[in-house]
């Protein structure tokens, strides 16, 4: 699994303190004995039963070591949306007629600012039949009236995927699926269904805002009016999906707009205002962690900002991401009009 | 928005309607060389730099008496924010990119030439970094020199925006005036030079999340409003308590006191924010048309009624969290026979139709046990108990609590039965703390609010009627203090306020809350 988070770009994170409470293992069990132990665990000490969770994230993993990876970065997770997770691993070494769930429960406090916050995590592994019916094993697990996203890390749901009925919302990375030829209509065609939260664009962020912050006050902004060239270098995916947000920001043509294949994302934009050029740029330019914008007016102002972005850590995207529940209409229409650029 | 939409409403189509970037623009500190700058108006820019909330098109013009160079105030800027925990090598590109737009003119706020230079650098700065003609000033002088800063801003034309796209607003820092007489006559001062809507009072209380969760708690929520009233409440108090004395400020402590230092700003804005009805918009005007409604109907005390209903004392030895300290007297800068009040408690009505017989009890004081804040609404006791007297005697009237610091979140108090063959009911709390449930960095006050004024939202800023309102309120106080009237109780450090502020609200029955 090492490669499903590290090849979105990200990471590794410092690992953060919890302390685990209490944990309960058991095979071959049913997801009421499940239940019970969870909420024994949490009967068994104060500092569990106390609990204020935001959220029911599920994840589905391929192995038991991809839930051990994606368990960590959610325990990052913790300290800013203190959640109930639900692992969901699906075993496929052998081809069981019968269903079967083994279970790992564990309620653990995770300190943050003196404070210690219970969440608590429960990995099934699914074999057989069960694996194609999460949503029974989603439902009995998600906290009463919050909403519960779904992480896929590395794949996306096919469209009759009955667990998108048990969800609010689906966590995708454009940047780990960009690559497959269909991955941006099959993600389209999620959105019209649920509310889709893509990690790529929560990394795209700051260009997002720094691009956008190039265009404040009334000197800049005439100039999107008319815009010659737009260049967009990055990974597929993330680079389409910028280009679309433009693009459908502004109603530009497909004719101006260029994209090439680059490790870190630039973005170069080119337009005019009562006869005046002006050119618009953010730029990662190397391996440190500092976008640069310029902007150069023909006799006019010119100058450089340079910010700093965080560390790409997968945990520190997923929570910005989780802070917004509903459906994103911009970054719909910036993955409707990537569509156009695929062509 | 589509891009014709966005050209209509002069907004950015690129921007992202949850983000609130600032225009591009230049900041003008009056007072640059000064402990405000160093301590809280540099941190929040560095901030808002960091989260990437400012343009390139921004910079900062430092104005104080203190002769220093562009590099030197680059240096110095550099220098206190690291010492006060920013900066540091891991956002070093941003400061250089940063201040490299930072200018520094030192000169006399009474010399005309000092506006000059002033005038000269905005118009260097709107060519060279596309600061687009927008200033925001911010007064971080000692208030005594406000008419001078704002008159030479004024007879230079630098109060004026310069085009139609253009903005110039002012931030000025509390105290706003030192009492009703002297606010009205800086006001007038003030819009001599700028509309209302170019100023921006600031009150750091209201920039801080949890007095802005009142507004939440309140307005977002149907559980609550429909209880906060004169049917179910009983009272109200509201507490902001330190436990700190005046430490270095004892000059300046001197001249101002509890009253001037806290219950004209941060207390009237809590209890306007508490009593006022649902704004139709949370809009600026919206929320302080009705801040300003709510403290029209608190009640004007009498020179009489300040003798019964209003308690001032000072604080003598005692101690505090396991140390010793000084009582106010023996402080640093305060006179050895000073009548300053470093407690105010008091009993208000409030006459509308909300709030009709429900008495509000503030208080606020120095080296107080604890530093808390919080807004406490206690419920009518129920009409009938059907408990015998036995088991209700450890139940406590229901009450709710909101928590503003620390702590910050908000107590029910309720009855429950104790487990057991017996039926006994007693008062239990329910806690939720904001920290628990929203783990996300908060803006510093600060920071929200400079971002506030510059991208021209003012709904946490004070209007100039609604100060005025707060100096009516506290203003017959004042007076009463003068005379001489009201007679200076004492109370010992590290307890809860002297005697008389107990027997005040007990004499209707009731006692203070222990926060």
């Amino acid at each position: 699994m090492a490669s499903a988070l590290s090849g979105s770009g990200m990471s590794l994170q410092p690992s953060v303190d919890f302390d685990t409470i209490g944990s309960w293992e058991a095979e071959n069990v049913t997801a009421d004995q499940v239940q019970a132990a969870l909420s024994g665990l949490r009967r068994h000490e104060e500092r569990a039963a106390v609990r204020t969770s935001v959220l029911t994230l599920v994840i589905v993993v391929g192995s038991t070591e991809e839930a051990s990876e994606h368990i960590d970065v959610v325990r990052h997770l913790g300290a800013r949306h203190p959640s109930r997770t639900l692992v969901l691993v699906l075993s496929d070494e052998e081809d069981d007629e019968e269903s079967r769930l083994d279970a790992t429960v564990t309620v653990c406090a995770v300190e943050r600012a003196g404070r210690q916050i219970a969440v608590e995590e429960v990995v099934l592994e699914c074999r057989g039949p069960a694996r194609f019916h999460l949503d029974s094993l989603v439902l009995p697990f998600a906290l009463p009236d919050l909403p519960v996203a779904v992480w896929l890390s590395t794949s996306l749901p096919s469209r009759g995927d009955p667990l998108l009925e048990a969800v609010d919302r689906v966590v995708v990375d454009t940047r780990v699926v960009g690559y497959q030829p269909d991955a941006l209509s099959r993600l389209s065609a999620l959105s019209h269904r649920v509310a889709i939260t893509d990690l790529s664009w929560w990394r795209l962020k700051p260009w997002r805002n720094l691009f956008a912050g190039l265009f404040e006050g009334h000197l800049y902004r005439p100039f999107l009016r008319d815009v010659h060239h737009l260049e967009v270098t990055g990974h597929a995916g993330p680079r389409h999906l910028f280009a679309g947000w433009v693009m459908s920001r502004l109603d530009l043509p497909r004719s101006v707009i260029h994209l090439g294949d680059a490790e870190h994302l630039s973005v170069k934009l080119v337009a005019s205002h009562e006869g005046r050029r002006g050119r618009f740029a953010v730029e990662r330019k190397g391996d440190e962690r500092v976008i640069d914008a310029s902007v150069e007016i023909d006799d006019g102002p010119s100058f450089q900002q340079k910010v700093q972005i965080g560390e790409a850590w997968p945990s520190r995207s997923l929570a910005d991401a989780l802070g917004h529940m509903g459906h994103n209409q911009t970054y719909e229409a910036a993955l409707e009009a990537a569509l156009g650029l695929l062509h | 928005m589509s891009l014709e939409q966005a050209a209509q409403a002069d907004t950015n189509p690129l921007a992202d309607p949850e983000e609130r970037p600032a225009p591009p623009a230049v900041f003008v500190i009056f007072g640059a060389s000064g402990d405000l700058t160093s301590r809280k108006l540099m941190p929040a820019i560095e901030r808002l730099a960091l989260r990437r909330l400012l343009p390139p098109g921004f910079a900062v013009v430092g104005v104080a008496r203190t002769e220093m160079t562009d590099d030197d105030f680059r240096e110095r800027m550099k220098e206190l924010v690291e010492k006060g925990g920013g900066g540091g090598p891991e956002v070093r590109h941003v400061w250089e990119s940063f201040v490299g737009a930072f200018r520094y003119i030192a000169g006399a706020y009474d010399d005309p030439d000092t506006f000059e230079r002033l005038k000269k650098v905005l118009a260097e700065l709107d060519q060279e970094r596309g600061t687009s003609e927008n200033r925001l000033y911010y007064l971080a002088t000692p208030p005594s020199t406000f008419p001078t800063v704002i008159n030479g801003l004024h007879d230079h034309g630098l109060s004026t925006p310069s085009s139609q796209h253009a903005f110039a607003r002012i931030v000025i820092e509390k105290p706003y005036g030192h009492d009703l007489q002297s606010a009205l006559e800086l006001d007038r001062v003030v819009h001599e030079a700028f509309d209302e809507k170019q100023v921006y009072r600031i009150d750091h209380y209201l920039g801080k999340e949890t007095v802005q969760n009142v507004l939440a708690l309140r307005f977002a929520n149907a559980t609550f409003e429909p209880v906060w009233n004169r049917r179910y409440i009983d009272h109200i108090q509201i507490t902001v308590a330190e436990s700190l004395g005046v430490e270095h400020r004892g000059t300046f402590y001197e001249q101002a006191g509890a009253l001037r230092d806290i219950v004209q700003n941060h207390v009237m804005q809590v209890l306007a924010m508490t009593l006022m009805e649902p704004p139709v918009t949370f809009d600026a005007d919206g929320i302080r048309d009705e801040k300003v409604k709510a403290l029209k109907a608190v009640e004007i005390l009498t020179p009489e009624k300040v003798k019964t209903q209003v308690v001032r004392a000072q604080y003598g030895r005692g101690w505090v969290g396991g140390a010793e300290v000084n009582g106010y007297r023996e402080e640093e800068g305060v006179n050895p026979h000073s009548t300053t009040e470093t407690y105010v408690a008091m009993k208000l009505k409030v006459d509308n139709w909300r709030w009709a017989g429900v008495p509000v009890y503030l208080r606020t004081g120095k080296r107080l046990p604890k530093r808390v804040t919080e807004v406490a609404l206690q419920f009518n006791r129920v009409p009938h108990l059907p408990f015998h007297l036995k088991q209700v005697e450890d139940l406590e009237p229901d009450a709710l609590v909101l928590r503003i610091q620390p702590d910050e979140g908000i107590t029910l108090r309720f009855g429950a039965k104790v487990p057991g063959q017996a039926f006994r009911v007693r008062s239990v709390s329910m806690d939720f703390f904001y920290g628990a449930a929203f783990l996300e960095e908060t803006p510093d006050a600060y920071e929200r609010l400079l971002l506030d004024a510059l991208i021209g939202d003012a709904t946490l800023f004070i209007r100039s009627d609604e100060v005025q309102r707060a100096w009516r309120i506290v203003d017959p106080l004042l007076q009463a203090w003068e005379k001489d009237d009201v007679a200076l109780a004492k109370y010992e450090s590290g307890t809860w306020g002297p005697e008389e502020a107990d027997q005040l609200i007990e004499a209707d029955g009731r006692r203070w809350r222990r926060p």
